[in-house]
């Protein structure tokens, strides 16, 4: 952790804001909700990493997406999403988001979430221990100061073959999109 | 150099205000046995937030959340801060009795246009929780202007320290319980935090503020706890001769009113308003009385 080092916040004073004031929208679904507490409050404490739960999207820059995705819930995760301010992240917790896991052969869920949208890191697991919550900030740190984690950047150059992917499962969507095609 | 003492008092406000909001986040952890983040993360999340995108809804938007920060930084202007005030003509107190109900005016504006229900919901809280704690403060400083004859918080500052502490004499000591009891409220603090109340309405007033139009409300939010006590420790507990006296006793208030915010949970808004017309009121008007009656 380079957070005391002057010298960086001269250099690089908006890199290293984003780094250290991750704040965050839980996407709770499923068993994800009973791994978030914990990390949040006095066992793990997130707060001392800069992690902090945000109420709205509005607010967050994180957006961690625990738990199996349904078609349902998929449309809120675009939605909220979308809502967040540049730049973002988003990481996947847990295996359902990354192949589905447990619900691979799911009718009603989805088994890749970055088909929808861009995800920056993945917490394998089913479910991961929080301390690999931690891990997981730790690596966005690093991935944010060589500028890899640039999901927002993809989603903003492949909107339209997200939107197409959006579209074919979840049909006509009925929000506006949030590139217009030049 | 009455220009300097006009950037320099703002400035110091800031400052103090920052700390204060990590000192919060600090002490806070420190009570629920967290390790906790570091004292300068307000300034970490308020850098973040103004490097980011945000999104305007429009004019209004935009005027309402910089009418409310004008507003705060207007207040502090008038408040002395030991030694240095640089509005120090008579009448400061009333200024700052008008000027500290346009901070939830303007918040209106920019909630009314954003067009969330969270937002509505929290504003009408806020001016709700604003009628609660406005009339025990009248009458505490109502007994405090009646007590040293004058509304200017200099002389009354100035008054305090010719002789003692207001909150040390017998009528004033109930318009400081009065005053102690409704500055949770005045500072959005639990047991009066209803106006953002994350868990239930999603920050309220703030939902849809992003990127810097949030960096502007967090810098209010400090504003508005440096004023919250600073009024206190310059109408009741004598002001102070220099700014580093007055910042320690505002860091002991401060320490009092987040022990108070650690330890209750919130109250439901007409909780809160009835708590706010019944005791503090009801105190607040005996020490009026009690003033009025006895006098000099």
């Amino acid at each position: 952790m380079d957070r005391n080092q002057l010298i960086k916040w001269i250099e690089a004073p908006a890199k290293m804001a984003h780094k250290y004031s991750l704040h965050a929208v839980y996407f709770c679904t499923g068993c994800g909700i009973i791994e978030i507490p914990p990390a949040i409050t006095a066992r793990w404490d997130a707060e001392r990493f800069g992690v902090l739960p945000a109420a709205t999207p509005r607010h967050a820059n994180l957006f961690l997406i625990t738990g199996y995705v349904s078609l349902k819930t998929l449309r809120a995760i675009i939605r909220t999403y979308e809502q967040m301010p540049e730049p973002k992240y988003s990481v996947g917790f847990g295996s359902c988001p990354i192949n589905g896991g447990m619900y691979w052969d799911s009718y009603n869920t989805i088994k890749h979430l970055d088909r929808y949208i861009p995800i920056d890191g993945w917490i394998a697991g089913c479910m991961p221990r929080p301390e690999a919550i931690f891990v997981a900030v730790t690596h966005l740190w690093t991935l944010i100061e060589k500028d890899m984690a640039d999901g927002y950047k993809r989603y903003r150059v492949h909107y339209s073959e997200y939107r197409a992917n959006q579209e074919r499962i979840l049909g006509a969507l009925e929000w506006p999109p949030l590139f217009p095609k030049e | 150099m009455q220009v300097l003492r006009l950037i320099l008092s703002p400035l110091a406000a800031l400052v103090i205000g920052i700390l204060f909001l990590g000192l919060s986040r600090k002490f806070m952890a420190r009570i629920q046995w967290r390790y906790g983040p570091p004292l300068y993360q307000p300034l970490i999340d308020i850098l973040r937030l103004f490097t980011q995108r945000s999104v305007s809804h429009g004019v209004v938007f935009d005027l309402g959340i910089i009418l409310t920060l004008a507003a705060s930084f207007v207040i502090v202007l008038f408040l002395p801060f030991g030694g240095l005030c640089p509005m120090s003509g008579s009448g400061g107190l009333l200024v700052v009795l008008y000027m500290m109900l346009l901070a939830p005016l303007g918040m209106a504006l920019t909630a009314g246009e954003s067009a969330n229900p969270n937002s509505s919901i929290g504003i009408s809280r806020w001016f709700i929780l604003a009628l609660g704690y406005e009339v025990p403060l009248l009458l505490v400083l109502l007994a405090v202007m009646t007590r040293y004859d004058t509304i200017s918080l200099v002389e009354i500052v100035a008054a305090q320290r010719s002789h003692t502490s207001s909150i040390a004499t017998f009528p004033l000591v109930l318009s400081g319980v009065a005053y102690l009891l409704i500055m949770p409220a005045v500072m959005g603090l639990r047991p009066f935090e209803v106006v953002q109340a994350p868990q239930e309405i999603s920050s309220g007033p703030m939902a849809e503020l992003g990127g810097r139009y949030l960096a502007m409300a967090t810098v209010q939010h400090a504003l508005s706890m440096f004023i919250g006590i600073s009024l206190f420790v310059n109408l009741l507990w004598g002001g102070a001769s220099n700014p580093l006296v007055f910042l320690l006793k505002m860091l002991v208030m401060f320490a009092l009113v987040l022990w108070v915010n650690a330890a209750f949970p919130r109250l439901r808004i007409d909780q809160a308003i009835r708590f706010l017309w019944r005791w503090p009121t009801f105190v607040a008007f005996v020490g009026l009385l009690l003033v009025v009656v006895i006098g000099d």
